[in-house]
């Protein structure tokens, strides 16, 4: 029993990689769907009289209404996933028993970023493999290149959120307290992202980048993004053992 | 000594929970922490697991960080744990290595071997404290730090806890806090008494109660407890004979070899049937209200 282990039943019989995988699953299934769909819907929807046509949905549409769906519930998901494993201090007779049985604090959050991003990333990538398929079925192929790179940006995503979430976590010590900082963070920074040229620099700029990529966007113009995300990785999580260690039970 | 602290002060805000504490731990000693609420136990225990850091002061300790074992007065766990799994994850930390044999044979002595399968969020509060206690001692640590370690339990897992921590004299050190006076009297060979973060008293179980103690006996007879009285009365180390009951008397002594020596003598001496007779000590509750109060 090592503590990668621990996290690794945490995730598992707790049900959370079932949840975290469900939701981008649920996603990736029904965006393709909708995005295919949408006119009808809306059509059987709509008041008799008026008629609203919509463009004939393109493959990229597919992935957009995907995206779009998951990247609200499904980071919601990660977040309170990762926010309740990264959270260890918060139960005091809990973290008792790991910090008194390490040598540093450092081998309690490497397993637990390490897995819960794992995890984050599995979930993203089946709900992206998943609507990929969907697409092509109903809506048109997509070019596996650009797909591959954009699920890796999201990837990329995914780590620097379970790092925010740590880094959260050595701030406040409770799991809801960890969820609503890391939300209120990633909130700040989509929304600084609408001013000027600031969002290619922000991570939050690397969620959708599937979507871009697809629709014709140039893979470099997420560079910057992905700079930042990697660098902020490595700080927030360097921050959260730093700042661990240094708190007090 | 293995744990030595000098000046240690720990201050929250403007609130003072230890001030200028010095402790001295003997090796392989059962070291009893006792104080009222709040007077700064849990801190002290906290400080000395660097679980918090002290204001002021040093802490010299001898024996390495990874040889210490730490059990909190409620130990949680992950409820979706098994009790085996939580075991062997505490071996795994404390010494890794083959620990599988180790962990059965903690489980075992915990007295939860037939439920080590179950996970435990089913356990109950005195199953988590022998849980707690496993964890502690499946490392087989230097020196083992108790919070409140038998609070949990019934009787029987109180006695159960306490003879475990007595066989452990001689092999490791404890420092164990308690409200239970009886259980530190019982198993501790040093105590150290804190009130309000300052240490009132520290130094060996039997020098504090014997220091107090005023030295006398309780004699409970069949019969003769009139002559009996006026016999001891006449004797020159004999400060006061008191008739409890009918047939029992409270004699106070000179001193407690001197009614040793004598006692049976004159008793006998005055025909007097007598069914027992024992010195009668402070008992650590006396002590500690008087230091306390």
């Amino acid at each position: 029993m090592t503590l990668w282990r621990l996290e690794w039943l945490r995730l598992t019989r707790t049900h959370r990689l079932l949840i975290l995988v469900g939701v981008y699953l649920f996603f990736g299934f029904t965006g393709p769907l909708t995005a295919r769909y949408l006119s009808q819907i809306l059509d059987r929807l709509g008041t008799e009289g008026m008629k609203v046509e919509f463009p004939a949905p393109q493959p990229a549409d597919g992935i957009a209404q995907f995206v779009s769906n998951a990247s609200q519930i499904g980071l919601l998901a990660v977040v309170l996933v990762a926010g309740s494993a990264m959270a260890f201090d918060a139960r005091r007779e809990m973290a008792v028993f790991l910090r008194t049985r390490v040598n540093t604090v450092r081998e309690v959050i490497l397993p637990a970023y390490l897995l819960n991003t794992a995890a984050a990333v599995a979930a993203l990538t089946i709900g992206t493999l998943t609507a990929w398929y969907e697409t092509a079925v109903l809506l048109g192929p997509l070019p596996p290149w650009r797909m591959a790179a954009g699920a890796a940006f999201g990837a990329l995503f995914m780590a620097f959120v379970v790092a925010v979430t740590a880094l959260m976590a050595s701030i406040v010590k409770s799991t809801a307290g960890t969820v609503g900082l890391t939300l209120g963070v990633l909130l700040t920074m989509a929304l600084l992202g609408n001013l000027g040229g600031l969002g290619r620099w922000l991570p939050t700029n690397l969620s959708a980048a599937i979507v871009g990529l697809v629709s014709g966007h140039s893979p470099g113009s997420y560079l910057p993004a992905t700079a930042v995300a990697l660098a902020g990785c490595g700080a927030a999580v360097a921050g959260a053992i730093a700042l661990s260690a240094r708190r007090e039970l | 000594m293995i744990v030595q602290t000098r000046d240690l002060t720990k201050l929250y805000g403007g609130h003072t929970a230890l001030s200028a504490v010095d402790i001295n731990v003997p090796d392989r000693c059962v070291y009893g922490l006792v104080g009222p609420n709040g007077a700064g136990k849990t801190t002290l225990l906290a400080i000395l697991a660097g679980l918090r850091r002290p204001t002021s002061g040093e802490i010299l300790l001898g024996v390495a960080r990874h040889r210490m074992a730490v059990l909190p007065d409620t130990p949680q766990f992950d409820p979706w744990l098994t009790g085996r799994e939580v075991v062997a994850l505490a071996a795994r930390l404390a010494a890794p290595g083959d620990t599988e044999e180790r962990v059965e044979q903690t489980l075992r002595d915990a007295g939860l071997a037939d439920a080590a399968q179950r996970r435990v969020g089913g356990y109950s509060r005195g199953m988590l404290q022998r849980l707690g206690i496993a964890c502690t001692l499946v490392g087989e640590p230097s020196l083992l730090l108790l919070d409140e370690p038998a609070s949990a339990l019934d009787p029987a897992g109180r006695r159960e806890v306490l003879d475990l921590i007595a066989r452990l004299r001689g092999h490791a050190t404890v420092i164990m806090s308690s409200h239970i006076l009886a259980d530190v009297q019982e198993v501790c060979d040093s105590v150290g008494i804190l009130r309000d973060g300052r240490l009132l008293f520290e130094g060996r179980l039997d020098s504090l109660l014997v220091g107090r103690a005023v030295p006398a006996y309780r004699i409970h007879l069949r019969s003769g407890a009139e002559s009996a009285t006026e016999a001891l009365r006449s004797q020159d180390w004999v400060i006061g004979v008191d008739p409890l009951t009918a047939n029992r008397l409270h004699l106070n002594v000179r001193s407690l070899a001197e009614a040793e020596a004598s006692l049976p003598a004159v008793l006998a001496g005055c025909g007097a049937h007598v069914i027992s007779m024992a010195p009668e000590a402070a008992d650590l509750e006396d002590v500690f209200l008087e230091l306390t109060s």
